[in-house]
């Protein structure tokens, strides 16, 4: 990288529902992190939203709607759409290009406005063959799971356990949307929705609002004491048939390697402290954590089994309660990235956890069984 | 600044009414013709930047997934950036601020709408404000009337002038398209023709208004380093500029419009340009209505408020003119919304690279891109120069 690039301050208003609207919302979580860094509005130098057509209550040019409530107004700005994780990176590269001192990366979703998530998440099917299936979001990842026990032999009871720990650790939250002491059964006793997937190992629908705010080296040692470094990223995606492609080998190892190789981290387990991951589907936090080389292939059941990634483990997994707690669609990925930063910080509250966090893991992913996954390594 | 960042590919689709084809296959059409234009390969790109109107346009969300394939997408970083009606000039500033960061060296930015496919009109509808606008704004041919009302009463500008000016710009963008042979509709009209046309919403007759097409263009951005090693001759990025207003129509100036001031200016100050009419040898304006191109003119400088019409009727931005405007027919022409911006970067990138064929503007060495979208919200600029 020419030069370096830091988040100053994260801020967010996450959780179920709210009976503040989206713009109030907005507006409340853009001062919140400008007011931390004791920026005017007049001196942040551009804004790079996140937000999404479909997952924004019936309402098109999601950017048209909010553009001054986060603080856009006759400012240079733009918009991504999916992944929030996006608009960190296109933050981090308006920097690096020499044009803005500070950037503000913003997601916004109000879930508790919009139809559920599998209604919206089947018109990324295309119309003619996969849509009228009924392939969604839910049903993909079903299929996705089902192969993933059957090939590597994990089980029911494994996958569950994910869901334990992750809405266990959202007791610690106050931002998540569900949380609660579960065991193993309860998981698998909850309504089955699409089989093998019970309730409670599928995330709900959340609002989240998340602000990040990033700047260049100078400026960042100015605003803050704790600045925490962008150090690499990786994004890939997938092709776009289901049946195309192998669901258990998607991805998610080639974006971690982009973002592994700009970080220069050989030994993942070792080298990162700790992971915020999507997990829209509880089973995908222990593939996932494959792919991300924390463990060997076909092992993510024996990596939950090891207590590992347990809040109090030596490679903590979304001390945060993950997406299986809170799930604001396409403000999901920069909700991870807010959720360690605060981790290196040692602001994350109930649920910071033990050790010292230098170096951290946040990755978003959307898009049937993870089509598009995105890496990002936050240092100290 | 960071990097220097050219262009070094351009492919369009052939626009217009596409029923032959499926939206994955238009889309594929602009990029196999990017990669014949440059010469490159898929493993040349390092990342690519997909570009769009909402999903309701097409009943589809999140295109970019649709298009893995089509787009040569898999297995690389993908980037979805959408504002609009300027989500063309958007996703080409994403392509440069990537290259012009150091993070990548050369990106691949595709734009793409089908929109025969769905109603535009329904689906710009729901870009307004639910509660209190939506009731009055609907479409987008009643924002743009009222634009263009409250800018020529501002400036005292007789209705039968800009009516007249207006009917000239149709007439002059129509039998440019002639010239393209990507455009969509080519019909040879008479001012008469345009002046006596269909009301659609006042004063806006059938004439002024753009039509709705599908069509794919893609645009291959390089570093200054991969740009001289790939490229002959590539355009290069001088600047860029972008700016956005608040939702509420009404609550701002829509005549001395801030957001494509500032934009111009802001693109103008990189690019070092501080006389656009001499400086600028041909611009593409984003004009999906005659009046609002008249607009657009005062905005970026090109003269003074008030005064296009007049300068419109003397001819200074006919293809012969002093400052040629939309010589590609422009989006009056051809309109598919979510690569509409983008080829307006592949014409200006055509135009000072002297491949524009029967629409060049021998010598053109300067030029300007421009798209706008939202509730006559966003205005993004972009100059492109045929030296570094």
């Amino acid at each position: 990288m020419l030069n370096k690039v830091a988040i100053v301050e994260v801020a967010q208003i996450s959780g179920p529902d709210s009976k503040d609207n989206f713009y109030d919302q907005a507006y409340w979580v853009t001062k919140e992190v400008l007011d931390k860094a004791g920026l005017k509005r007049e001196e942040l130098g551009t804004v790079v939203s996140t937000a999404s057509d479909v997952f924004h209550g019936g309402i098109s040019c999601a950017n048209a709607y909010y553009w001054e409530s986060v603080g856009a107004f006759l400012k240079n700005g733009t918009r991504q759409d999916g992944e929030s994780i996006f608009a960190l990176y296109y933050a981090a590269m308006r920097i690096l290009s020499g044009h803005y001192e500070t950037a503000l990366a913003v997601a916004l979703c109000k879930g508790s406005e919009n139809p559920e998530n599998d209604t919206i998440t089947q018109f990324f099917a295309d119309p003619f063959y996969q849509r009228p299936v009924g392939l969604n979001e839910t049903t993909a990842a079903a299929l996705q799971m089902r192969q993933y026990m059957d090939r590597y032999g994990i089980s029911e009871e494994q996958c569950a356990k994910v869901a334990v720990k992750n809405l266990g650790n959202a007791l610690r939250n106050p931002n998540a949307h569900r949380k609660g002491r579960y065991t193993v059964d309860d998981i698998l006793d909850s309504k089955r929705l699409v089989d093998p997937l019970t309730e409670l190992q599928c995330a709900p629908k959340s609002e989240g609002m998340v602000a990040v705010l990033l700047a260049s080296e100078d400026k960042a040692r100015e605003l803050t004491g704790k600045p925490v470094w962008f150090k690499g990223y990786g994004c890939s995606l997938d092709a776009f048939f289901v049946g195309d492609r192998d669901l258990l080998r998607g991805q998610l190892r080639h974006a971690s390697a982009m973002a592994y190789k700009m970080a220069g981290i050989s030994e993942p387990r070792r080298e990162i402290d700790l992971a915020e991951i999507s997990e829209p589907y509880a089973f995908q936090e222990l593939m996932w954590c494959e792919h991300l080389g924390f463990c060997g292939e076909g092992e993510g059941g024996k990596l939950i089994d090891s207590m590992a990634t347990q809040i109090d483990g030596d490679m903590p997994v979304n001390p945060s309660g993950g997406l299986l707690a809170n799930n604001p669609y396409v403000s999901r990925g920069l909700q991870r990235v807010l959720e360690a930063v605060l981790q290196i910080r040692g602001q994350a509250g109930e649920r910071q956890v033990d050790k010292k966090v230098n170096t951290a893991l946040a990755h978003g992913t959307h898009g049937f069984a993870g089509q598009c996954h995105a890496v990002v390594i936050l240092g100290s | 600044m960071g990097r220097a960042v050219a262009i070094i590919g351009v492919g369009q689709s052939k626009h217009g009414k596409r029923m032959d084809v499926c939206y994955p296959d238009l889309v594929r059409e602009a990029v196999v013709a990017v990669f014949e234009d440059s010469g490159l390969t898929p493993d040349d790109i390092d990342g690519v930047v997909s570009g769009t109107m909402p999903s309701m346009m097409e009943g589809v969300a999140m295109t970019h997934f649709y298009f893995a394939e089509a787009m040569q997408a898999v297995g690389k970083p993908i980037l979805k950036t959408e504002t609009c009606g300027s989500t063309g000039v958007s996703t080409a500033q994403t392509a440069y601020y990537w290259v012009s960061s150091g993070m990548a060296d050369v990106v691949l930015a595709v734009g793409h709408e089908k929109m025969n496919e769905g109603d535009s009109q329904a689906t710009m509808t729901t870009v307004m404000e639910p509660f209190y606008q939506k009731y009055f704004l609907s479409g987008a041919p009643g924002v743009f009337s009222m634009q263009s009302q409250g800018w020529s009463v501002r400036f005292n500008i007789p209705e039968e002038k800009v009516r007249e000016a207006a009917a000239v710009i149709s007439v002059n963008h129509h039998d440019s398209a002639f010239d393209n042979p990507y455009a969509h509709v080519k019909v040879r009209l008479t001012v008469d023709d345009v002046k006596n046309a269909k009301v659609i919403t006042y004063p806006i007759r059938l004439y002024d208004v753009c039509p709705n097409s599908d069509g794919a263009c893609a645009v291959i951005f390089a570093s200054e380093e991969m740009a001289k090693k790939l490229c002959k001759k590539p355009a290069w990025v001088k600047g860029v500029g972008y700016r956005g207003e608040e939702q509420f129509f009404g609550d701002s100036d829509k005549a001395v419009w801030p957001s494509a001031v500032g934009a111009a200016k802001e693109a103008y100050e990189q690019a070092g340009i501080t006389n656009p009419r001499k400086e600028l040898d041909v611009a593409e304006v984003y004009n999906p209505f005659t009046y609002q191109e008249m607009l657009f003119y005062e905005c970026f400088g090109f003269c003074d408020f008030g005064e296009a019409p007049d300068l419109v009727l003397k001819g200074v931005f006919s293809r012969d003119g002093e400052l040629p405007c939309d010589p590609s027919g422009g989006v009056l022409c051809t309109n598919p919304i979510g690569a509409t911006g983008l080829i307006r970067v592949a014409e200006a990138a055509m135009q000072v690279t002297d491949k524009a064929g029967a629409r060049q503007i021998p010598g053109a060495k300067m030029a300007l891109a421009h798209a706008m979208g939202g509730i006559d919200q966003f205005n993004g600029v972009l100059i492109l120069g045929s030296e570094l």
